[in-house]
């Protein structure tokens, strides 16, 4: 029992990225806008697992996240590039990463997804944007990067050991890729 | 000594009857070119207690209010038979399906609200949901318990208005920020900041003339069309229970 918990327990992390999505507590926000919850899982996940694992769970994430949100608009291209990003860190030992780095590459993560999301919606409303509208693109980017970064060390620490418990129990058959 | 005191106690101005007298006399001269002020400050401490009191106007507000209501329903009837007449779109009791919002997603880019009734309670895809205030969305998903609503302020939502004032037709585009902009397909009309804009009376998608924002500022440097800038009646970020309406054709 306890081996199976332990093998599906980061799949069951995964789970849990649209639930935090929709519930979107509001003591962890800032003015209104809540931290990139799904940017925690795919650094830990990809940094552990390597870009190719990183390339799919970015696309898994951003399918799972684009069926909730039903817009024109898709965060799938921005998860991939983290995933990309990301799984080039698992070349380093993922101990050497503390908690200062977690924060700082997360809010990279987040600022990657938020402006590939803020370019699509300038390419679609090109005709209609003005200045207010790009003040509160920039305002609800710094605000996420800002979340992000500031959660990140404590959720990433925690999914760290997560993973990196699993990955020793679970040998993932992607571990030597070469991307 | 004798005779000088008992001069002195029987003069005029030593009788405590006289000052008495007098005393009496300036207040009622006092009183009489104060126009009884006095009296009417004295009678307004005293009777104060006694007076009809807050229960008494919540007895006139409450006819006030009922009165109000009778000529409401009686509006609302005339006007349902009105357009029951030229077979326009009404919103009846019954059509109103309360619901609470379980998610809500208004800080980032997505605009949505989800709710906790779904295809089970009758939402159908479409629906128009209104909060205190007035229009907050239109649903555009729906699963077996929830359904999703596509807020005013999302950048795909489009919806057909009207200024009542000068009866004038517009479409408010949502651009993603919580003031989404409203354009008027000519120059040259009386739109004025401060005018409330309604759900069109034409528009196939919503019920006809619910509250949705006032016009806040109004863009002077746009060329060929009228563009205004809406504050919402209904704000997202603090509505915990809606309505949809459901649209009888």
């Amino acid at each position: 029992m306890n081996r199976i918990t332990n093998t599906y327990l980061s799949l069951l992390t995964f789970l849990f990225i649209p639930i935090l999505t929709l519930w979107n507590p509001k003591f962890i926000s800032l003015m209104g806008v809540p931290p990139h919850w799904s940017i925690f899982w795919l650094f830990s996940w990809a940094s552990i697992h390597g870009s190719f694992n990183g390339i799919l769970a970015g696309l898994s994430i951003g399918i799972v996240l684009d069926s909730l949100s039903n817009h024109l608009y898709t965060q799938i291209p921005g998860f991939v590039i983290c995933g990309i990003i990301f799984g080039k860190l698992s070349i380093y030992n993922s101990k050497n990463l503390n908690t200062f780095k977690f924060g700082f590459i997360c809010s990279l993560g987040s600022l990657i997804c938020n402006l590939l999301y803020f370019l699509q919606i300038i390419f679609h409303k090109f005709f209609e944007v003005n200045i207010s509208w790009v003040a509160y693109g920039i305002k609800t980017i710094s605000a996420q990067v800002f979340m992000t970064a500031i959660i990140a060390p404590l959720v990433c620490s925690w999914l760290f050991n997560i993973f990196n418990k699993n990955n020793s129990q679970n040998f993932s058959s992607f571990k030597g890729d070469s991307f | 000594m004798v005779d000088n005191r008992r001069i002195s106690s029987t003069r005029w101005w030593n009788k405590r009857k006289f000052w008495f007298f007098i005393l009496f006399l300036s207040t009622i001269i006092f009183v009489r070119f104060s126009k009884g002020s006095i009296y009417k400050d004295f009678y307004y401490i005293v009777s104060k207690p006694f007076w009809p009191g807050q229960f008494q106007q919540e007895i006139i507000q409450e006819s006030q209010y009922k009165e109000l209501n009778m000529k409401l329903i009686q509006l609302s009837k005339d006007n349902k038979r009105l357009r029951d007449i030229l077979k326009l779109q009404s919103i009846s009791d019954k059509s109103k399906i309360s619901a609470s919002v379980i998610s809500r997603q208004t800080g980032t880019w997505w605009k949505q609200l989800i709710l906790n009734k779904g295809k089970k309670d009758g939402v159908e895809i479409g629906d128009a949901v209104v909060g205190p205030g007035g229009l907050v969305g239109i649903i555009e998903n729906t699963s077996f318990l929830t359904s999703s609503v596509k807020l005013l302020t999302s950048t795909d939502s489009k919806v057909g208005v009207w200024n009542q004032r000068s009866n004038v037709h517009g479409l408010l585009v949502g651009l993603g920020t919580n003031l989404p902009r409203l354009v008027f397909y000519s120059k040259d009309l009386d739109v004025k900041e401060g005018d409330f804009v309604f759900s069109s009376p034409a528009s196939t998608l919503l019920p006809p003339n619910i509250p949705i924002g006032i016009i806040e500022t109004i863009d002077a440097e746009s060329q060929s069309t009228l563009i205004a800038v809406v504050q919402l009646l209904a704000e997202p970020e603090a509505i915990d229970w809606v309505q949809v309406l459901k649209i009888q054709y």
